[in-house]
């Protein structure tokens, strides 16, 4: 997880309400520039790109196929199961809704990370293999086959001879030598792909057109899938990359090795975008994707508000809409409503099986007060999570045991999160001096310090949650002061450090192990956290800008830490893991909070999935594309809809996956 | 002895003549008093507990734990399931609550799901709950005192700096009047909404509640006050030009004494005329703030907040946006009819109609 992604993810969808006000006025704007990168002077970077490679040839090699290691495991997947359905028909409109429309179709580079990069880039553009998102396994994308080398961190890839951009040119090796060109190079204005491109991996050599290999910078037990999730940047159609890229690149769809491109003719900017299928898409009838990405069309509206997108949704001008939030599902699409009891409208809930977004309280530890142990488990006893799941959620959402939930093995298997107990809280808060209630019931200490603190974050909507806690926390005499800020302004508020407890979450991807360094080693606390004899520094000073929300430095950590990042061996990353988990716990800087076990949509029956509905990594509904538009059905359902006809009701819970 | 010159006397007499702004004055003012005391009528808290032959008298006092009336819990006692308690209990003690026995803050849901409930006498829910349980008639009452005071301390400052500022301009004239004529325009030529924004992602977080609606009241200000000063700087150098200004300077009036005794006794009745339409535009204003989630800090109860719930639930509670809409409505017509009598009862001319 990484600030990039996490800052997507969060300005993403809630600060999305702003964005719109904003957007309108720089509408002008966005209408000229696309015809300005017309008219750019042409630009060809083939000579430079060459001269990097040549000043960096321990990184880029260059090499022939009788170099290539005979003795490799080549391993392809294709014995895994296929995705999606046979039943699946191809063909027909899916409509659906955006609430910003994209600010750039680039996919790196300012603004680039909104909602509808992974229509561009991460659920479409197809990497060298894919998790398969039943059993966690690669299966084949762009690559044939792929070995992993005997220092465990080299991956050696033969592409698919078939494999080709949208626009007829084929993939070759060279496209990935230059991907690290591009994601190295200054033009991009991305300081975390220049970094993690240069951190991460250490080589590329290119034995053919079709085969190369790259090396990772650390052996681990998940190396395949830093190598193997690699997308290719098309070198001719990124020829013109240099000084100007932000501007020239921010209008043009680039040629895909996905199933949907976007069309220039379908960018009507405010109002609409659209993806096609690519006409004789490569993969077409390769197992594992023949039965996915069925619509020929993906037409999205910019609808701003998220009310009005529902109720598009409610006429059938959306085909599909999430019903995740509990008066969705409950009171404004109810079972009895005369549209589901008529079969129109579908629900269907799936709980799938993945890493869970650490949704909680991050304490930070270096505030005055908060870095008292006693303080924090009064404050871990004085959060009623427990209530805002039963009464807020209506107890469809479950209770986060640590941090690191959803990750098999690795988080610590009997650790729970600390119920809700006034008695528990006031004996810790007694215990750290809060022995009397003011005459507002909050505790004071002798000095007459109130026991007060700031609960921030960026999460507009989920702001009565945060009514809720803390109207409990004051039964335990803690005073909670509420700050909702926007989605940047929160996520700019922790990356200072200006936080006393903050409600935040990182988006955690499908990966085999959860990050510690990130949130919990010392580096991302202070500078210099401890003396040379472990002691605590007194000059240390606060880091800033570092994903260490909870400003942890506890010294114990700092060495494991360092042990996970070097282990090449899954089991003894998992005891790590499990110990690391324990000193988080005992250290009490995190309240865990909730999370949602499953996701939930209304769909039009014209809208089909498969008979499983989906896979069971799959975070969302739409995201695998499993599902396909029965073109005749639509035409039945309008009918049927007209006349006063009804359907089965079929509102459907997929639990096979079920925790 | 403060005695009204007879002028003013005419015009207040005239103020009550006009029915329909006098009665919307009335019930204006009747309003103002009862939200004063307001935590009387609706409050969580018992007027009255007597426990054991003690009475006592919780609205305005510090806390009371559940152990002081023989619970068993160390935090703020709920009376309402006291009341019950003793009703059970079948002794002595009794409780007094007020008419709506909820605060503006807390989720009661009754041992269900925090969920829009319709209106309900039985639980005393007079106007439903919100979205997440809370008793709109206490959010909607306190809602509209904060509005109210914040109205009334806006116009207040606008007034005090839009005359102060619009007077010397129209008095002292020349550079001044020039230099500041500029600079108003440039000012007001900021947009409002967009400093509001800005300004209150940097404030400091660990301020109260209190201060930041002062800051939210400051920045709203300083952004209106430019309005007042166009009509205060004309009317000033009308005023200027009489003969009788010119002969008070002639008499050794210092500029003071020109100021206050003389010219702003003379405009004072054309500002006044504006004064409920800024009192309009100050309640709309934060209600539109609020409602855009810019104004008061969570979970300050507020109008806007309550339209905005309302409009996003318009199907499944009609109760949430409903009672916020009435409640605008009826307050901003009220002063807006109060306006209306104002700016006719000081109009010289008494047979012209405000249309």
């Amino acid at each position: 997880m990484t600030s990039t992604n996490l800052k997507g993810a969060i300005t993403g969808w809630f600060a999305a309400g702003i964005t719109a006000v904003l957007l309108t006025a720089c509408g002008g704007d966005d209408a000229e520039s696309g015809s300005a990168a017309a008219q750019m002077a042409s630009h060809d970077n083939t000579e430079e790109v060459e001269t990097y490679y040549a000043e960096h040839p321990d990184f880029f090699s260059f090499k022939t196929i009788a170099d290539l290691p005979l003795e490799l495991n080549w391993q392809n997947g294709a014995g895994l199961p296929e995705m999606g359905s046979p039943e699946a028909k191809k063909g027909g409109t899916e409509y659906r809704a955006l609430q910003d429309f994209p600010r750039t179709l680039r996919t790196i580079g300012p603004d680039s990370n909104g909602g509808f990069r992974q229509f561009l880039l991460d659920d479409v553009a197809m990497r060298l293999a894919w998790r398969h998102q039943d059993e966690f396994d690669f299966v084949p994308g762009l690559a044939e086959e792929w070995a992993i080398g005997e220092d465990g961190k080299t991956i050696y890839v033969r592409l698919d001879p078939r494999a080709t951009y949208s626009d007829g040119v084929q993939v070759t090796s060279d496209d990935f030598l230059f991907t690290f060109w591009y994601y190295r190079s200054p033009y991009v204005t991305a300081p975390w792909y220049n970094n993690y491109y240069s951190t991460q991996y250490t080589n590329i050599t290119r034995y053919d057109d079709l085969t190369f290999s790259i090396t990772t910078a650390a052996a681990k037990p998940d190396a395949d899938s830093k190598v193997l999730e690699l997308v290719p940047i098309p070198q001719h159609f990124y020829k013109e990359v240099g000084e100007d890229f932000v501007d020239r690149y921010q209008w043009r769809a680039p040629p895909t090795t996905g199933a949907y491109r976007v069309r220039e003719e379908d960018i009507k900017k405010g109002r609409s975008i659209a993806l096609t299928r690519v006409k004789d898409w490569w993969a077409r009838d390769k197992k594992h994707y023949r039965y996915r990405y069925n619509a020929d069309r993906i037409h999205f509206a910019i609808i701003r508000d998220t009310e009005k997108i529902f109720e598009a949704f409610r006429r059938g001008d959306l085909d599909q809409s999430g019903l995740n939030l509990a008066d969705y599902w409950y009171e404004k699409l109810p079972d009895s409503d005369p549209d589901v009891q008529a079969g129109y409208i579908h629900k269907s809930v799936f709980y799938n099986q993945r890493p869970r977004p650490n949704y909680g309280l991050w304490i930070n530890t270096a505030r005055p007060l908060l870095d008292n142990l006693d303080v924090r488990l009064g404050i871990n006893y004085a959060i009623n999570w427990q209530l805002v799941i039963d009464k807020f959620f209506r107890g469809d959402y479950s209770r986060l045991d640590s941090a690191r939930h959803g990750f098999k093995g690795f988080a610590h298997p009997t650790i729970k999160a600390r119920e809700f107990d006034i008695e528990k809280a006031l004996e810790h808060f007694t215990r750290a001096g809060f022995t009397q209630r003011g005459p507002d019931g909050i505790l004071v200490n002798e000095a007459g310090e109130r026991l007060a603190f700031t609960l921030s974050s960026g999460y507009q909507t989920l702001k009565d949650v945060l009514t809720i806690l803390k109207e409990e926390a004051a039964k335990a005499g803690l005073e909670l002061r509420i700050e909702i800020l926007d989605g940047t302004a929160g996520w700019k508020k922790v990356q200072e450090k200006q936080h006393d407890i903050h409600f935040s979450a990182f988006g955690v991807f499908l990966e085999m192990y959860p990050r510690f360094w990130e949130h919990y080693h010392s580096d991302n606390a202070y500078d210099d956290a401890f003396l040379e004899d472990g002691s605590i520094n007194p000059d240390r000073q606060i880091k800033t800008q570092s994903n260490n929300l909870e400003t942890f430095a506890v010294a114990e950590m700092d060495p494991l830490i360092g042990r996970y990042r070097a282990a090449a061996d899954k089991q003894e990353m998992i005891e790590l893991s499990r110990q690391m988990d324990q000193i988080h716990h005992d250290y009490a800087s995190f309240v865990p909070g909730f999370y949602q076990g499953f996701y939930r949509i209304g769909h039009w029956r014209w809208l089909r999935y498969p008979e499983f509905f989906n896979h069971k990594h799959g975070a969302t509904a739409g995201e695998l594309f499993v599902h396909w538009i029965d073109p005749a059905m639509k035409e039945e359902t309008l009918q049927a809809r007209k006349k006063g006809e009804s359907f089965a009701p079929a509102i459907n819970v997929y639990d096979q996956w079920k925790d | 002895m403060f005695s009204f010159n007879p002028q003013t006397l005419k015009k207040l007499r005239r103020f009550r003549e006009i029915k329909r702004g006098y009665y919307s004055f009335l019930f204006l003012a009747a309003l103002l008093v009862i939200l004063s005391f307001g935590e009387l009528l609706v409050n969580s808290r018992a007027l009255i507990v007597s426990y054991e032959g003690q009475l006592y008298f919780p609205t305005y006092t510090a806390f009371h734990a559940g152990t002081d009336f023989g619970l068993d819990y160390s935090y703020e006692v709920n009376y309402r399931e006291l009341k019950a308690h003793f009703e059970r209990e079948g002794q002595d003690n009794w409780i007094l609550m007020p008419l709506v026995p909820y605060n503006a803050y807390e989720n009661n849901s009754d041992g269900g799901v925090f969920k829009p409930l319709p209106p309900s006498v039985d639980k005393q829910h007079y106007l439903g709950t919100d979205t997440t349980s809370r008793d709109i008639l206490a959010r909607l009452f306190y809602g509209t005192r904060i509005a109210l005071i914040f109205s009334l301390a806006f116009t207040a400052w606008v007034y005090l700096i839009g005359i102060s500022v619009g007077c010397a301009m129209g008095y002292f004239g020349g550079i001044f009047d020039l230099v500041f004529q500029r600079v108003i325009e440039i000012w007001s030529n900021i947009p409002f909404l967009y400093m509001v924004i800005i300004v209150f992602s940097v404030i400091p977080s660990s301020l109260s509640v209190s201060a930041r609606i002062g800051i939210l009241l400051c920045i709203m200000v300083m952004f209106s006050w430019t309005g007042m000063t166009y009509n205060m700087r004309t009317e000033t150098y009308k005023e200027k030009s009489r003969d009788y200004v010119a002969a008070a300077r002639i008499l050794g009036a210092s500029d003071t004494r020109i100021i206050f005794r003389h010219i702003l006794p003379n405009v004072l009745s054309t500002l006044i005329t504006f004064m409920p339409f800024i009192v309009v535009s100050a309640i709309s204003a934060i209600t539109a703030l609020d409602f855009l989630g810019f104004g008061l800090p969570p979970p300050t109860p507020s109008l806007g907040e309550l339209l905005k719930q309302g409009t996003a639930t318009l199907r499944t509670a009609p109760w949430i946006v409903s009672a916020a809409f009435t409640t605008l409505v009826v307050l901003l017509t009220v002063v807006t009819f109060i306006g209306e009598a104002v700016r006719e009862s000081f109009d010289p001319k008494k047979f012209t109609v405000y249309r």
